[in-house]
Formats: structure tokens, sequence, C-alpha cells
């Protein structure tokens, strides 16, 4: 025992002194992660950019419909301009000083209250010209806004029914954001499982065939230290650096989450109790001991730290598809939760989707514990063996 | 004489991976290290075990060092079974050689500390003894250096001051100057003498025939993992050099095969 906590320390105290592996495991997976999704969300919800449309004798009634239709924080301004000017807004459009002109017709909204039929492509028709730049991606989308409020006055004019009328009901049963967050809790255990998996590729290989590799295990195993020792204590380490690289991932993956949502994921954390986070911390702490003992084992087989990479990659993949497994289907059947990181998905993503048996949980985590002894055990086994250790 | 070692009848064949079996062009996969090796070490001397180079005496030191098992054959060191009592082995005894490496990130000074704790040392014995061997070796102005920063002669020193931080009585040595500096060497050797001196029993092995004639007591030779030529330094050599000796046991067993 005392010789466990003496290579617990040695490896944390390799791990924490080094300036470079703490920024490169615990400090840039969370950051990177925050900076990306940061930056897509803003390229996917880029709302602080303005149009300007400049129009000839603008409609209000097409106006209150542009408005209704673009919600709380209007994008787009009108500029009105006078008929002569709509050559030189041409120029501008194509300049690219202006988003779009559009023209109505003069009166038009008396046009509208005339309420006459008239054929499309009749000589009489009222016509609504929008000039726009169909190479600009601003321009096009102003296009389109506009051209979906004249629709919708369109429908309007001709009306015989309303669908979901604001008056009458019908509509979403959720939120906006509530679809959007059970989509990213859908997508969660694989996220989850992603970022333990590279915290442990990021410490295990070295810690194990890097030592091998570099002749500094064997100097260990003159010494009166048992090798189940070395391997309790190397395991130990291991899980506890993988899991706070993780939790830095994690971190960032929170905070970044409402700009990539355009939303607040906060309400959906709120919404889980304390019993079900510190379910969700059991399943995570299996399944990064579980990551842990796999990687260990495969980069004692290595030779180098080069090797053990490569071998980790198909397991990697692996998990990974398993971490997807969640999106396509979900199952409660007990003997399913008997497979190891299958079953941290499926109780990760019950937890998420508020539904989760305690049934399940205590298969998932004792199923796990029992593969981790297991794995602990042959890891043992693997560090007795010469052929594994001293191999050429 | 107290008998401290003893090999009896050690066999060992290594296995090839397929990137071996093309550079020893070797057609059945295996490689016979060690052909049924005997030999008695004695208690307060040092033991020589010499050859060439793929004799087998890194594979026989490490099979004594606990590090990899014998096929068949028993070894006993300072009274106990390597194969079922590898702890009691361990701790009775120091392992040296130029594969045991320190890992670079740490100082000397983190690394004794490590080491003597898994040694079961307290803590006060641990730091009387690394302020003895860290003057004796001149470590103390480098006890805060990192390893990877040190020279090849200072990383050999702190490695031996570490491999007896438990004061062992016996003592393996791989090729104890190998790939060292003139003046490293020598205080390697002068050190082997002093322990000698203070009873300590020392097994080492090496190629190199004045080393041989300058610490050892008694010396094996081994070929082709067989014990070719065995007994005290001056039975061995015969009135010869060392080196002489050697060719003409050398001859002799390759002829007589
Ligand atoms: N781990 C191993 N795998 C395969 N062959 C080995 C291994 N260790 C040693 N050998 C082979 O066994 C023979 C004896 O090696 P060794 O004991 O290192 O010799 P020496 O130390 O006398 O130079 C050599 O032919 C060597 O290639
Ligand atoms: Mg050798």
């Amino acid at each position: 025992m005392k010789n466990i906590l003496t290579i617990i320390s040695k490896e944390f105290a390799r791990f924490f002194k080094d300036r470079r592996l703490v920024l490169g495991t615990l400090l840039l997976p969370g950051l990177l992660i925050f900076l990306l999704y940061t930056l897509m969300g803003s390229v996917l919800y880029d709302d602080s950019h303005t149009y300007t449309v400049k129009a000839v004798h603008l409609s209000p009634t097409f106006a209150q419909i542009f408005a209704a239709e673009e919600g709380e924080e209007p994008s787009v301004r009108f500029e009105e301009i006078a008929a002569s000017e709509a050559e030189a807004a041409k120029e501008e459009i194509l300049a690219g000083n202006c988003d779009a002109l559009i023209v109505f017709p003069e009166d038009f909204d008396a046009i509208l209250a005339g309420g006459s039929y008239a054929p499309p492509g009749g000589e009489n028709t009222p016509n609504v010209q929008i000039w726009y730049d169909a190479s600009s991606g601003n321009s096009s989308s102003v296009y389109s806004l506009m051209r979906s409020a004249l629709d919708t006055l369109e429908d309007n004019i001709s009306n015989r029914f309303d669908v979901n009328s604001p008056a009458a009901g019908g509509g979403s049963l959720t939120s906006g954001e509530e679809a959007a967050a059970s989509f990213y809790a859908q997508l969660m255990p694989f996220l989850i499982l992603t970022l333990l998996f590279s915290g442990c590729m990021g410490v295990a290989p070295e810690s194990i065939a890097g030592e091998k590799e570099r002749g500094t295990i064997a100097t260990l195993m003159v010494t009166p230290v048992k090798r189940s020792e070395l391997v309790v204590g190397k395991v130990v380490s291991l899980s506890v650096i993988s899991a706070l690289s993780a939790i830095s991932s994690f971190i960032g993956t929170f905070l970044s989450m409402p700009k990539l949502m355009g939303g607040n994921i906060g309400d959906l954390f709120a919404a889980y109790s304390a019993w079900e986070y510190l379910a969700l911390f059991a399943v995570m702490l299996s399944a990064v001991l579980l990551i842990v003992s796999l990687i260990s084992i495969l980069s004692s087989l290595a030779k180098s730290v080069k090797e053990a990479t490569t071998y980790s990659v198909p397991l990697m993949i692996v998990v990974m598809l398993v971490g997807l497994s969640s999106m396509l289907f979900t199952t409660s059947v007990p003997a399913a939760h008997l497979i190891p990181i299958f079953n941290c998905v499926q109780v990760m993503s019950a937890i998420f989707a508020g539904n989760f048996s305690a049934v399940n949980l205590l298969i998932a985590l004792g199923s796990n514990l029992v593969y981790i002894v297991l794995l602990v055990f042959a890891l043992a086994r693997m560090f007795k063996s010469e052929r594994i250790m001293f191999n050429r | 004489m107290q008998e401290i070692i003893r090999a009896e009848d050690i066999r060992k064949t290594f296995h090839l991976s397929r990137k071996q079996r093309q550079i020893e062009r070797s057609k059945t996969g295996k490689k016979v290290a060690l052909d049924g090796l005997s030999f008695t070490a004695y208690e307060g001397e040092i033991y020589g075990l010499l050859g060439p180079n793929g004799a087998g005496k890194t594979t026989m030191l490490r099979i004594l060092s606990t590090l990899i098992s014998a096929d068949s054959g028993e070894a006993f060191v300072a009274g106990h079974s390597v194969s079922r009592e590898p702890d009691k082995v361990r701790a009775s005894i120091g392992f040296l050689t130029g594969e045991l490496k320190l890992e670079d990130f740490f100082t000397p000074d983190y690394l004794f500390g490590f080491f003597g704790r898994l040694h079961g040392l307290p803590e006060e014995g641990i730091r009387a003894r690394k302020e003895e061997l860290f003057r004796k070796f001149g470590i103390d102005a480098y006890a805060q250096v990192k390893v990877a920063d040190l020279s090849t002669g200072m990383k050999q020193k702190v490695s031996l001051v570490i491999s007896i931080i438990h004061d062992p009585s016996v003592i393996i040595f791989d090729e104890p100057t190998n790939g060292l500096d003139v003046l490293t060497a020598k205080v390697v050797t002068d050190f082997l003498l002093e322990l000698k001196g203070q009873g300590k029993s020392i097994i080492l092995s090496t190629h190199i025939f004045s080393l041989v004639e300058k610490l050892c007591d008694r010396v094996g030779v081994i070929i082709g993992g067989r014990m070719a030529a065995e007994g005290t330094l001056d039975e061995v050599r015969g009135g010869k050099s060392m080196e002489d000796a050697f060719f003409d046991i050398y001859k002799r067993e390759v002829t007589g095969k």
C-alpha cells in the first residue's frame, strides 16, 4: 500500500511539475474546445451583422410582416429612397455598400386593399422588384428573407384559413432551445467518451510504453516493489490525470455551449438532480478506469510510445462508434448494460434524457468494476512477463 | 568460505521475433542464450563473468536479479531462490547495468528519495545515506539538476548510488565500465574494491581482460552460454596473462565442439 502511494506521488510529480504536460493535457484541450466551439457558434449564429436594404415606395404592411418574421433582434435596416435613385442603388449593391434594393409599385398597400385577384404574369399584375447580388452571401440571405416575407404577405391576402395562428394555438411543444438541448444531450456521451479517451492518450502511452522504451521501468523492477503495486499505482494516477484532462475539456464544452447552440444550456443542466449528477460522475469514473486500463494494456504490449499510439487507434475508433450509438438507439434492457463502454453510453444518455434506471446504473457500474479488476490483473501479469516487458 | 551465489545448470532460450530472426539469421526462431550454466560465488569476493559479446553474461545476471526467469535450473542469491523468493532476493541485491535508466525528468535528489522509499527506508535514513553517498561521488553539486542535463559519467554515478541505496550485501554489476570515461571508470572500480573491503559480495560481467585482472578473485569464462573455464583468477590464467589464457580457452572450446 505504501509503495502504491509512493508510485502515485512520483507519477503526479512527473506530470504536475512538467509545465508542458500540464499545459498540453489540462489547459489546452479545454481552451481549444472553448475557442473552437465559440468560433463555430459565432459563425453559425452571426447576428451581429446588419443588412442595409434600400426601398422605393416601401409598403408599411410588408415592413410589418418582415419585422414580425425577423423576431426580437432585427438585423435588416430599410432605407427609403426615391424612385429616381434606384439606378444608383444598384451600383451600390455591386460595390457591396448596400445588400439589396426592393421596389414596390406606388401605393402598393392600396392595391392590396383593392383586393381583386391578379393573374400571375398578367399585364396589370402588380410587381415587386428585388435587386440583389447572388454572388454575395449577405445579399442572398437578405433576398430570401424578403422573399419569405412577401410570400407570407401574399398568403395573407388570399387567406382562407390559418395554421397555428397565435390567437388559436398550435406549434412545437418544446422551444427551439430545448430541441437543440436534447440534440446535444444525445451527443454528450460521445463527446464525453472522446474527451476521456484523448485525455488518457495524452498520458498512458508515455507513462508505460515510454518508460519501457527508455529502460526506466526495469530500474523499478529490481526494487522490492511488487508488480501489482506498480500497476495499481500507475492505473490510479493515470486515471486521475485523464479525468482531470476530461474535466478541462468538459468545462470548455460547457462554457461554449450557449454560444454553439445559440441559446442557453444552463437550463438543461439545472434540470438534473444531485443524484443524477452523482450517477453521471460514477459512470464517467468507470469509463475512465476502463479506458486507462485498456490503453495501458496496449501500451505495455508496445515497444515504444509510437507503437502504443498506433495500437490505440482501433480502440479509439471502436469507443467513438459506441459513443455515437446513443444517437441511433437507446435501450433499457438490463442485459445490454453488461457490455462495457456501451453501458456507459446508455446510462449517460438515459441520465440526459431524464429517465435513467437505478438497476441499469448498478448493473453497468458493477460489471465495469469486474472488467476493471480483470484488466488490472491482466496488466499485472503482463508486467511479470519478461516477454512483454523485455521484448526486443 | 561461505557461498553467496549459486547457479545450477541454468538454461535459457529466447524466442525471436521476426525482425530478430533476420538479424540473427536463425531458422528455428530460437536462440539458446544459456546452455546449462553452473557456478558458485563466495561471500566477500568479487566474481567476474568474462566472455565475448552474446555469450550470455547479461542474461545470467538478469536471472540472478529476478528480472527474467530461467527455463530450467535453479539459482540462489544470499540463500534465497530467485524463482521462489524473488522479493527477498531483490531486497538483498543491488543491480546495476547501463540498461537500467533513470527518468530524465527528475533530479538525483528526488530519485534518491523515491527509490529509498520503495526500499522501505525511513526518511531520516534516506537523508543520512543521501548525504554520505552524494558527497562521496561528488553528486551534491548536481543534486537539484535534472538527470537529462547531467553528463553520462554523472548519470552513471547517480545510478550506482541509487542501486546501493539500501546497502545490499550482494552487488550485481553488468559491464561496470562500459561507456564511461576513464575518470568515472576509475571511481567505479575503486568503489567496487572499497565495497569488497566492507565485506560485500560482488558479481560482475565484462569482456575487458584488464578489469578482471584488476578486480576479480574468481573468474568464470562464458562462451556460447556455457562455462568454458572457472576458478580463482590464478587458476584460470594458469601463469599467462588473462588475455592469452582467454584465447587458449576460446580455441579449445570452439574446436572441441
Ligand atoms: N530479450 C531477448 N530476446 C531475444 N534474444 C535475446 C534477448 N536477450 C538476449 N538475447 C540473445 O541471447 C544471447 C546472449 O545475450 P546476452 O546475455 O546479452 O550476452 P552478453 O551480455 O554476454 O553480451 C545473444 O545472442 C542475444 O542476442
Ligand atoms: Mg551484455
